[in-house]
């Protein structure tokens, strides 16, 4: 019912200074009954502005906005059926949290100042806040105003939800908790739902999809794991994932990879995959480099250790190679494993778990083989 | 060096004395800003033997001591208290209404080119007021009547058999006239003084409430105007000052001594009666009282306003 | 949990299948008549997408338009038409007439000798009230920001006279400035100093045994921006005490780290921040000065004589005491040019730096 449809959607504003900004550039995503999907981004991508035009606050300058197969484009929001909640929540400061989840109820709907009591009461029990419920939200914690801004969403049954950062003004540990919560409700309401955040931790633990932008362009749609293991270009694969991944600029010679420090032979697979390219970047995420002792394999190399970043379950390493002016890269290791500044280890860059790209157009080439996952031994 | 090396005692010795100074140059403000006042109250109680004789801001002797100056200014201004009030009231009321609505939807409801209109509203708090003084004087005396005569006469003919006159003289219609006059020249300063106000108000929130489905109306009137109440309270308290404190619009617009109103009033028995100062200043506390009053008690709201002014 | 989460489903199903039953009946509805409330539906948002002009101007314009257009009747529609009188020769009782516009006011202005009396000592007002107001204004605020006890009972006394109507003010003053018993020449009579002001401030060829304050030409304009600057300085202060206040601490302590002295603190640092305060609060007190009209009428009459003459009480003799109304909308106009002259370029810098 609820298919919320993007399609080629796309926003200019236009700048008496600066002439026309192109905010997002055609932006075409489906988004099924009942999915999550976390539109994440770096900040200026036009991730907001995306959100806006499903609600209807901002105008689409072109393309389509579908909900249940009809154009909503021209709708003023209070007729898209949507709810939104916002980073600062924006509840009405002189309206008790009752007041604030039956405003929408009694302005949008026919229904009876009882059935509105009811269904806020409702509402307000599913999420723990019934005894605030005569309170204003200057008297509540930063937590429970987020729950009365959830409330007044949920209280409207729309098709679907729109959040905008909705947990960032949390402390961590209670953004966390939340975090949770909202996935279990949203499961449990199974209400569509589009979450804008900048947080990619939050993106990969809640969402079902991601939608990744970058300067107002869609750069992938696809399940976390996918975004994580499969990136469609370079900077989905940056994004996604941190520490993040470990990029060295290569010349492609027959099917060896050269790079300033290193150079990595490729299996014959591997080097058909790549084409002709010879311009490539080579990636690798932090946690796929081993650090093997005294190995002499073809794909190790002597490195030394910079920097370690204790994090309890596993240390973040940041090395160098055994040259003076080497590129840096970043590996994690378990965090019983002792390792120390300076000290020389063999490090090795599985062929499995190498991603390569086109360095000029940014597009992946050769992402890891998925079914290795598995296969990967645990370093010793 | 030698400072460093005094005894700290000294040190704190300079800044009690500086501490000093400082309280002894605020006193002398206080004395600085209040002496008129206060000599004009010490004044109002002495007989007119006892003010020629005594210092004026020193306190009337016994024998010195007299309430007729009061009475007769109280007697003298009180029509004009009574006619500032009916006057005052519903124009600063209209203003702040007024002021509040347009703020709102040029504020709160953004839009393209607003700014202009901000601006062209605004500058209206900076005009002289003489440059309106002969047009306002020609609209409410000339060209009013005359249209309504005419609109009367040919309207309602059969009634009136053409005799009908808009009755210029009357001394309440000369009142709502300036009350009227008040009300729109108060609307760039109160439009002024909400605007600021509604600047700070979140956008998310009025976004959350048109997707509520409020309309403008009903945002307006259900989150704007509740949240608005304290700067009501500004607007009101320093626009009522602003219009009762008024003399020149007064002396434009009211011509019958019936409806003067308290600064006309006091202005005549200033220029009246040169000597006698005790009945003088009695009038002037007298008119002042309600300016007095109204800042003893909303002191805050009114430094606010004026504050709101830049 | 489960218990309560199924009765709002269930809340929500009755909720979902009233408003499909209003769908439905509107369904009907239109199959009986065709699909013209769809049809009627999209015309009207597209009608709201081909306007010429935002919607949300249309929508804010019943909330706006009506006061907008009331004042500007009443500001700009009158300034306009006194602009038109000032080039008639309306004077007297009876109608003006518009047949016959010239410049004939403006250059009897120019030979008139009181205007350019008013017009001097209405630009001397307008300055030197203006520089007194605003370095007592300051100085009050710099004492009142010094962590004081009272705090607000000092503000609040200082500001005072700003709550008072000028008729108020200026019957108090008129009594202070009194020659005979006033509270200014018994000073200097304690002091015994009456006989050296008399010497020092005497206008040529006049004895006196007091000081005349409103009467003699040396004095008269001083005494009245005196009253003023007591009127208004506490304006000032509020000003610039806004302006202290918004100052970070961490400057106050920065300074007092790198040694400064309280006094090199506030030249070097504290007062240049305090720039855009002394900005708008001497735009706000030359229009104050420029409406001073109310307090010289309440001092002296319409006729102050040529001493404390400005251009607004010029205006208002010229035109409502001999009835020489396109004279009186002349002067008027000047006076309207010279505050246009103040605010012009200041609201036009606050709306290019996007204040308004």
């Amino acid at each position: 019912m609820a298919q919320l449809t993007l399609d080629d959607v796309t926003k200019i504003f236009h700048d008496d200074d600066e002439g026309e900004i192109v905010a997002v550039d055609e932006v075409s995503v489906d988004i099924e009954d009942g999915e999550f999907l976390c539109v994440v981004g770096p900040s200026g991508c036009g991730k907001s502005t995306t959100l806006r035009m499903i609600a209807g606050l901002e105008d689409i300058s072109s393309g389509e906005i579908r909900l249940g197969g009809e154009i909503i484009n021209d709708q003023p929001p209070a007729q898209r059926d949507v709810a939104m909640v916002f980073q600062s929540y924006a509840l009405y400061p002189h309206m008790t949290v009752r007041e604030n989840m039956a405003f929408g109820l009694e302005q949008s709907t026919d229904m009876s100042d009882e059935q509105i009591a009811q269904q806020v009461e409702e509402a307000t029990d599913l999420l723990g806040i019934d005894d605030l419920i005569d309170r204003k939200p200057g008297e509540l914690s930063g937590g429970q105003q987020q729950r009365v801004a959830l409330g007044r969403a949920i209280v409207r049954d729309p098709e679907v939800f729109l959040m905008d950062e909705p947990l960032a003004n949390l402390d961590a540990k209670l953004r966390a908790e939340m975090r949770t919560e909202l996935q279990h409700l949203q499961e449990r309401l199974g209400v569509t739902t589009v979450y804008v955040t900048h947080d990619q931790t939050e993106a990969m633990t809640m969402s079902d999809r991601i939608a990744i932008l970058n300067d107002g362009k869609l750069q992938q749609a696809a399940t976390p794991l996918e975004c994580y293991h499969e990136p469609n270009n370079m900077f989905v694969a940056g994004f996604i994932g941190e520490p993040s991944m470990n990029f060295f600029d290569v010349d492609r010679r027959g099917s060896t990879l050269v790079a300033d420090d290193f150079e990595y032979d490729l299996s014959e697979e591997t080097a058909r995959e790549l084409g002709d390219r010879t311009d490539l970047t080579l990636g690798i995420r932090p946690e796929d480099i081993e650090l093997v002792e005294g190995g002499s394999g073809a794909h190790d190399y002597a490195g030394v250790v910079d920097v370690v970043e204790p994090r309890g379950s596993e240390n973040t390493v940041h090395m160098t190679f055994d040259a003076s002016d080497s590129a840096n890269f970043v590996a994690t290791v378990d965090g019983m494993r002792d390792v120390e500044w300076g000290e020389h280890v063999t490090v090795r860059f599985p062929e499995e778990a190498i991603h390569v790209f086109d360095s000029a157009t940014g597009e992946a080439v050769r992402n890891r083989e998925l079914d290795s996952v598995e296969k990967v031994e645990p370093i010793v | 060096m030698s400072t460093e090396s005094r005894n700290p005692l000294s040190k704190i010795q300079e800044m009690e004395n500086s501490r000093i100074g400082l309280y002894a140059v605020l006193l002398f403000g206080l004395v600085f800003y209040l002496f008129p006042v206060e000599t004009a109250v010490m004044t109002m109680f002495k007989t007119q033997q006892s003010f020629i004789e005594t210092v004026p801001f020193a306190p009337p002797s016994a024998d010195g001591f007299t309430l007729e100056a009061l009475t007769t200014a109280w007697n003298t201004l009180r029509p004009g208290l009574i006619n500032s009030m009916i006057m005052a009231i519903p124009a600063t009321i209209l203003s702040a209404l007024f002021g509040s609505l347009t703020a709102y939807g040029l504020t709160t409801i953004s839009w393209r080119g607003q700014v202009g209109v901000v601006v062209f509203i605004i500058a209206g708090i900076f005009i002289p007021y003489q440059a309106v003084l002969v047009p306002l004087a020609q609209f409410w005396y000339q060209i009013l009547p005359d249209l309504l005569n005419g609109f009367v006469n040919t309207v309602f003919g059969f009634a009136t058999g053409g005799n009908w006159t808009y009755p210029i003289r009357n001394g309440y219609l000369q009142l709502f006239q300036l009350s009227v006059t008040h009300a729109a020249y108060g609307i760039p300063i109160c439009t002024l003084l909400f605007r600021s106000y509604y600047q700070s108000i979140s956008d998310e929130m009025i976004e959350a409430a048109r997707l509520d489905g409020a309309t403008a109306f009903s945002i307006y009137k259900n989150i704007i105007l509740p949240l608005s109440l304290p700067m009501f309270a500004v607007t009101l308290i320093y626009q009522f000052t602003q219009v009762y404190n008024d003399l020149l619009f007064a002396l434009v617009l009211v011509n019958e001594p019936s409806s003067q109103v308290a600064t006309q009033r006091l202005a005549a028995l200033t220029g009246g009666v040169v000597q006698s100062f005790n009945t003088t200043m009695a009038g002037a506390i007298v008119a002042a009282l309600p300016t007095l009053l109204v800042y003893i008690v909303f002191g805050e709201q009114f430094a606010k306003g004026v504050a709101g002014e830049t | 949990m489960r218990e309560i989460l199924n009765r709002l489903r269930t809340a929500g199903d009755s909720l979902r299948s009233v408003v499909s039953r209003d769908e439905s009946d509107g369904q009907t509805l239109a199959t009986d008549g065709g699909t013209e409330t769809a049809v009627g539906d999209r015309r009207r948002d597209t009608l709201r997408n081909s306007l010429p002009v935002e919607w949300e101007l249309i929508e804010s314009a019943p909330f706006w338009l009506p006061p907008v257009l009331l004042a500007a009747f009443f500001v700009y529609g009158a300034i306009a038409w006194n602009a038109v009188l000032s080039l008639t020769d309306f004077q007297g009782l009876g109608e003006p007439s518009y047949g016959q516009l010239d410049l004939s006011m403006y250059a009897q202005m120019a030979s008139d000798g009181a205007f350019w009396q008013a017009t001097q000592n209405t630009l001397v007002l307008l300055v030197v009230f203006t520089i007194f107001c605003l370095a007592l204004g300051l100085f009050v605020a710099i004492l009142i920001d010094q962590n004081i006890r009272f705090e607000n009972t000092f503000r609040t006394i200082y500001l005072l006279p700003m709550a008072l109507s000028f008729v108020v003010t200026a019957t108090m003053w008129s009594w202070v400035y009194n020659a005979k018993n006033g509270v200014f020449n018994q000073l200097l009579r304690l002091l015994n100093l009456e006989g050296l002001i008399i010497t020092l401030l005497k206008p040529a060829g006049v004895t006196a045994e007091v000081v005349q304050w409103l009467s003699w030409n040396t004095t008269a304009l001083a005494a009245v921006i005196f009253a003023l600057i007591w009127q208004f300085s506490g304006y000032a202060m509020v000003v610039f005490l806004a302006g202290l206040r918004a100052i970070p601490t961490e400057h106050y302590e920065a300074a007092r780290v790198d040694g400064a002295s309280t006094v090199r603190m506030y030249m070097r640092v504290i007062i240049p921040q305090l720039r855009a305060s002394a900005v708008s609060a001497s735009v706000v007190l030359m229009v104050f000065a420029l409406k001073a009209f109310d307090f010289i009428y309440s001092l002296r009459g319409s006729q102050p004589g040529a001493n404390m003459d400005i251009l607004a009480t010029m205006m208002y003799r010229v035109a409502f005491d001999s009835l020489r109304w396109a004279y009186g909308s002349a002067i008027a106009i000047v006076l309207f040019l010279l505050a246009l002259l103040v605010i012009g370029p200041y609201l036009y810098s606050e709306y290019r730096r996007g204040e308004l």
